[in-house]
């Protein structure tokens, strides 16, 4: 059980690719089982027993889930596919991987965590000598991730070799048996993953001594608290939302972190995006500096409400445009005159944004899907940033950023709320969620189940307030959580 | 990068260098390259006579074109143009009683009104784009075949004859035309909030709803600019052919221009538009057409050969994105 | 919610799309106030011009009821269904429906029609619905001469008799259909290919410009006239043979690149009017003129053709007769007799030449 970790750019990825016979070393060699090895396409290092489970599903989502987990190898009767035999192996295969579904269900109707532990189960089935796991938990839930290592480690017992590549420290303490670590194309260190303590590993990967990481602080927070002052910049009550909000009520204040706590499903997301208008909604009101706003994204861009979404890739970045484009695609109608772009005015913006964020691209020409993840993530706060807002709402601000770009990324989140924005801070992080916010809201199901506030925000409140939650008992009702997680949890 | 490094192997750097150039510039050499051999061929192919002969027939197909890439740019596809240039062409002679001037108004009217409905279907309605405009193509044709009772009829009007067949300093007035809109279309997509607003809505359509663009103006705007053109395109035809048949008119258009559209290498995926690659897309087309038919090849090679091209500009696509 | 949104936008599309029609339909007014567009079925009801027939082929090729497999009907009872293939936007096909339409109501038969479109599995549906319609006997114009085996063999299962016009399909008469009624096209091909030679009594170089490609009647006419340049006219060279689809715009489009190549082209025979007069548009826009500097001539004797015939712009014209109604119908009643019916009726067309356009014109023989 083999840890890979670096920061983006460090070559892991690279390093992947030439195991698994994406890309041929210059020069070096890869041996498997002591015997060096060429493999000549992706398909030839599977057929060696390497499989390789990427960050994104890569399964076909029209098709049940049965189908997606023996694809290429169904078990077959009189030379057609036994759907029924395929059908009952997939149910068993997946229960050991905590998955509890009907397999003749398209995939895609599985959530994101379910959609992910078919991928491990479906490259761990192909006789597997060696998995390689690239960042595995990322769409997972905690429960979920339990599962996942568990049958890591029935893995590791049976024998089989296992790469796991990670952003989050703890999992790979928790699973990990020796680590590799990567800077610059380049191998630091290599040592058992009990030898290398965090701030070490931290240091390694930044190549940062370990003083400057401690007063940096492991999340790029200031401990300090913020100046809250004046009245709610957005007060949000009562929302409404079929199977996925059930009466969240939500208030920011200026100069506040508003921490939305809660697991995988919970409706943080969901929360935001009602906020933003870009969720249609039930029932509820959003008042933005007192009055209620359309329930439009562009209405509430103009009363100062900003939001950085989720999912990068699907609804952040715009990727063929530059990252010139990308920085004032929300801001065109700010620097529009009679349908032109004022192109002063936008090089002005640009400008500032890039050197404020400290955002590295070759020149803002440069296309923004050739940037790093955190990078990008930059170029869409500066997104944010440059429509100069009162709230800002985060969701997930650093999930898949490198170390270095996620410190800096919190230290603007906080220099932000010391200047006065109202931020609301959604994070599966707990370190990040706790250190950064002066108030948490903890949602589950859909629903406000608690708020913490001064010392109570701790890693062990929350935990105990997740825990304390009463369960949902009535699973029709309008407000029970989503219809996947919902037929997950009833076979707990 | 240090001592661990890898580069993809030279080949494939090679082969997508080749692709990439192909992509690029492709088109731009592939014209050169025809004109040469039909130059070489018969040296009065590279005549002024023989360039506005081209000129007449590429224009239509290149206006539409223009308005099928910015389509195409927002992840769509707009299958109604031919439908309006038979439109366009069965409202001229209804209305050239009240001077050429307002029927071509009147003409270029509906064809925004039908491009209209495209975008209300597209935007409002959420129907797929390739449904909403096949239903177009059909009514709108019936429609027009409806105005014009059933039969084709001349038209003598010297204004809407001039637009198709007279010159101004030795070049068509339609050309001039098109170099305008041509103009106009490459600087709006370069230079104004639409442009910017168009591209990223085909190149993510759920990041720039979030962005807070208005995802639902732009795509009506951007099918009534495909009806308006198309409806231009079919004003140049009756003033060409000197009559209008909308049975007949524009027919098949749909699929030159978006033949056009990928020969000039804008990707049928959206996010991107080439404007000058489009307008070399159609000129080629229209070479290619030119040297088979003035070389007396069969048809059916004719056609084998346009197959050829569209799969070989759609694999260079391929080749692209795939990296 | 989601509900009202999307009825509200259908009804914005519907209310934009009536609005459209609407306008367009409410104040028209046309360039010729001289009573808007003419029917150009108009000629259809001329006795002068009706069909004559040519030939019938060996006496021996008569068709009955009886050798067909068909029950006995009387015409006056039932329904006859008629398929039309393409376009009523072309004059031919306007005055072929014009004239099955007035026999129909002449002799008091009920009539039903379908028009495909130049589209042949349209056809196929349309000769499938006239039959679910009630129609017991069909008069069809295919489209062309192997996509209709589908509808043809519903027919037959259930013992409609089909008699076919203008084009022929593949099968045999008096089995598949009853027979077939309509123009000898090598023939017309032939008499365009003689008055080519007269044209050009010095020779040169001349251009064709095709029908629609895999078409019979195009095979048919394309060969008719090569075989016979061939076979008289040693100087006839041509040096251009392209196909325009039967249709103007393209024909224009063709002879535009055909004159660039070959600026020295002497004459232009067209598989039909329609290909002739974008072709005349062509001559006229390159600077040359017709009937002087190069010589056009065409098939089928429609008005627009015969008339620039008649002014000396197109040397010559062939006709196809496209008033098939009292022979269709005479065709019907002989089955339905026992006299039969001929299997294979030519027709004699007319040839319009400069000598007798204006008279043809002027008398209304004209489509």
């Amino acid at each position: 059980m083999h840890a890979l970790i670096g920061e983006n750019g460090a070559g892991k990825s690279t390093l992947i690719k030439v195991m698994t016979g994406v890309y041929e070393p210059d020069e070096g060699e890869v041996r498997l089982r002591g015997e060096e090895v060429a493999f000549a396409s992706p398909l030839a290092a599977q057929e060696a027993g390497i499989s390789t489970i990427y960050q994104e599903v890569n399964l076909v989502p029209m098709m049940s889930v049965a189908r997606n987990l023996f694809l290429g190898r169904e078990p077959r009767r009189y030379g057609l596919i036994d759907s029924t035999r395929m059908k009952r192996e997939a149910r068993d295969i997946l229960r050991d991987y905590g998955v509890h579904v009907n397999p003749a269900r398209p995939l895609r109707s599985l959530g994101l965590g379910a959609q992910q532990m078919v991928a491990i189960a479906r490259a761990v089935q192909i006789d597997a000598r060696v998995v390689i796991m690239d960042e595995p938990t990322s769409s997972l839930e905690a429960r979920e991730v339990e599962t996942l290592f568990g049958v890591i480690r029935r893995l590791r017992d049976q024998g089989i070799a296992i790469v796991y590549v990670s952003h989050r420290l703890d999992e790979l303490y928790q699973v990990c048996d020796r680590v590799t670590v990567m800077r610059d194309g380049a191998v630091v260190r290599v040592d058992d993953m009990s030898a290398v303590d965090r701030i070490t590993l931290v240091s390694l990967m930044l190549g940062r001594e370990i003083g400057d990481v401690r007063t940096h602080g492991a999340t790029g927070f200031a401990d300090a608290e913020h100046q809250v002052k004046g009245a709610p910049v957005v007060a949000a009550r009562n929302l409404q939302r079929r199977h996925q909000l059930d009466g969240v009520s939500v208030e920011i204040r200026p100069g506040e972190v508003v921490g939305l706590g809660g697991l995988l499903g919970s409706g943080r997301s969901e929360t935001a995006k009602a906020i933003m208008g870009a969720l249609p909604l039930d029932g509820g009101s959003v008042e933005v500096g007192g009055t209620t706003t359309r329930r439009t994204v562009a209405a509430s861009i103009r009363a100062g409400v900003v939001m950085l979404p989720e999912d990068r890739k699907a609804e952040g970045i715009v990727p063929s445009l530059s990252v010139r484009e990308n920085i004032v695609l929300a801001a065109l109608p700010r620097i529009t005159r009679a349908g032109l772009v004022d192109r002063a005015k936008q090089d002005e913006i640009v400008d500032y944004f890039m050197k404020r964020l400290r955002i590295k691209a070759s020149s803002p020409d440069q296309r923004v899907s050739e940037l790093s993840g955190g990078n990008q993530q930059k170029v869409l706060l500066a997104r944010c940033l440059c429509l100069d807002p009162k709230a800002l709402l985060l969701d997930e601000p650093t999930r898949g950023i490198d170390v270095g770009a996620k410190a800096e990324v919190q230290g603007v989140i906080n220099e932000l709320a010391e200047q006065g924005l109202g931020v609301l801070l959604i994070s599966s992080e707990l370190d990040e969620l706790i250190e950064g916010s002066d108030r948490v809201v903890v949602l589950k199901d859909g629903r406000v189940v608690g708020e913490l506030t001064g010392d109570d925000v701790s890693q062990d409140t929350l935990m105990t307030t997740l825990a304390e939650a009463p369960p949902e008992p009535d699973l029709g009702a309008p407000g029970a959580p989503e219809p996947d997680t919902t037929e997950e949890e009833r076979h707990d | 990068m240090t001592d661990v490094a890898v580069r993809p192997t030279p080949a494939v750097l090679d082969r997508n260098r080749v692709v990439t150039w192909l992509q690029d510039y492709g088109v731009y050499a592939a014209i050169a390259v025809l004109i040469a051999i039909n130059t070489a061929i018969k040296p009065s192919f590279f005549s002024m006579d023989n360039f506005r002969v081209q000129a007449f027939q590429v224009v239509p197909v290149l206006i539409v074109a223009l308005g099928m890439a910015l389509v195409i740019t927002t992840e769509g596809i707009d299958l109604s143009v031919g439908a309006v240039i038979a439109l366009s062409s069965a409202v001229i002679p209804l209305y050239l009683g009240y001077g050429p001037w307002l029927s071509i108004v009147i003409a270029l009217v509906a064809g925004c009104v039908s491009g209209l409905l495209a975008g209300l279907m597209v935007a409002v309605a959420n129907v797929q784009p390739i449904i909403a405009t096949l239903a177009l193509m059909i009514g709108v044709r019936g429609f027009a075949v409806i105005l014009n009772g059933a039969s084709a009829k001349s038209v003598t009007d010297e204004t809407i004859g001039a637009l198709g067949l007279d010159s101004w300093f030795g070049i068509p007035q339609e050309v001039w035309i098109a170099v305008v809109i041509v103009l106009v279309v490459a600087f709006v997509v370069r230079r104004t909030a639409f442009g910017r607003r168009l591209t990223a809505i085909g190149d993510n359509r759920a990041a720039s709803a979030l962005a807070g663009l208005p995802v639902k103006r732009v795509l009506v705007a951007v099918y009534i600019i495909s009806g308006l053109l198309a409806a231009i395109a079919g004003v140049f035809l009756v003033g060409h052919g000197g009559y209008a048949d909308p049975s007949n008119y524009g027919l098949n258009y749909e699929l030159s221009a978006i033949t056009a559209v990928v020969v000039g290498g804008t990707p049928l995926t959206g996010g991107r538009i080439k404007v000058l690659g489009t307008v070399a897309g159609a000129v080629f087309m229209q070479l290619v057409a030119a040297t088979l038919i003035q070389n007396n090849v069969k048809n059916s090679y004719s056609q084998m050969v346009e197959a050829v091209i569209i799969i070989g500009a759609v694999y260079a696509a391929r080749g692209r994105s795939g990296r | 919610m989601a509900l009202t949104s999307k009825r509200r936008t259908a009804s914005v599309v519907v209310v934009a799309g009536t609005a459209l029609a609407l306008a367009l339909t409410g104040c028209s007014k046309s360039a010729d106030d001289s009573g808007g567009s003419s029917p150009t079925g108009g000629a259809a009801g001329n006795s002068a011009a009706a069909q004559q027939v040519q030939s019938t082929g060996s006496s021996g090729d008569s068709c009955t009821y009886t050798t067909y497999g068909a029950d006995k009907i009387d015409l006056k009872n039932v329904t006859v269904g008629f398929s039309q293939s393409e376009s009523t936007s072309n004059p031919f096909r306007a005055t072929e429906t014009q004239s099955i339409t007035d026999e129909a109501k002449a002799q008091g038969i009920k009539l039903i029609q379908r028009n495909a479109n130049a589209n042949v599995q349209q056809q196929n549906t349309d000769i499938q619905d006239m039959i679910a319609q009630g129609a017991k006997v069909l008069i069809v114009a295919p489209e062309n001469s192997d996509g209709l085996a589908p509808a043809f063999a519903q027919a037959k299962a259930k013992k409609i008799p089909i008699l076919t016009i203008d084009r022929t399909v593949n099968g045999s008469a008096c089995s598949d259909f009853i027979g077939f009624i309509g123009s000898d096209f090598a023939g017309q091909a032939k008499i365009a290919a003689q008055d080519m030679a007269k044209a050009l009594p010095d020779g040169g170089n001349i251009a064709i410009l095709q029908g629609t490609s895999g078409n019979n009647v195009a095979e048919a006419r394309t060969d008719g006239f090569t075989k016979e340049i061939a076979a008289s006219s040693p100087n006839l060279k041509v040096v251009a043979s392209q196909t325009a689809n039967f249709d103007q715009a393209t024909g224009q489009k063709v002879m535009e690149q055909i004159l660039q190549s070959n600026p020295d082209i002497k004459g232009v025979y067209a598989e039909n009017d329609t290909m002739a007069l974008g072709a005349i548009q062509a001559i006229k826009a390159a600077g040359k003129t017709p009937g002087k500097d190069i010589q056009v001539i065409g098939i089928d004797g429609t008005e627009d053709a015969v008339k620039d015939v008649a002014a000396g712009v197109m040397f010559s014209d062939v006709e196809t007769n496209p008033r098939f109604g009292p022979l269709a119908f005479q065709a019907l009643t002989d089955f339905y007799s026992d006299k039969g019916t001929p299997t294979n009726i030519i027709i004699a067309d007319h040839h319009f030449t400069k000598d007798n356009a204006q008279e043809a014109l002027d008398n209304g023989d004209v489509y």
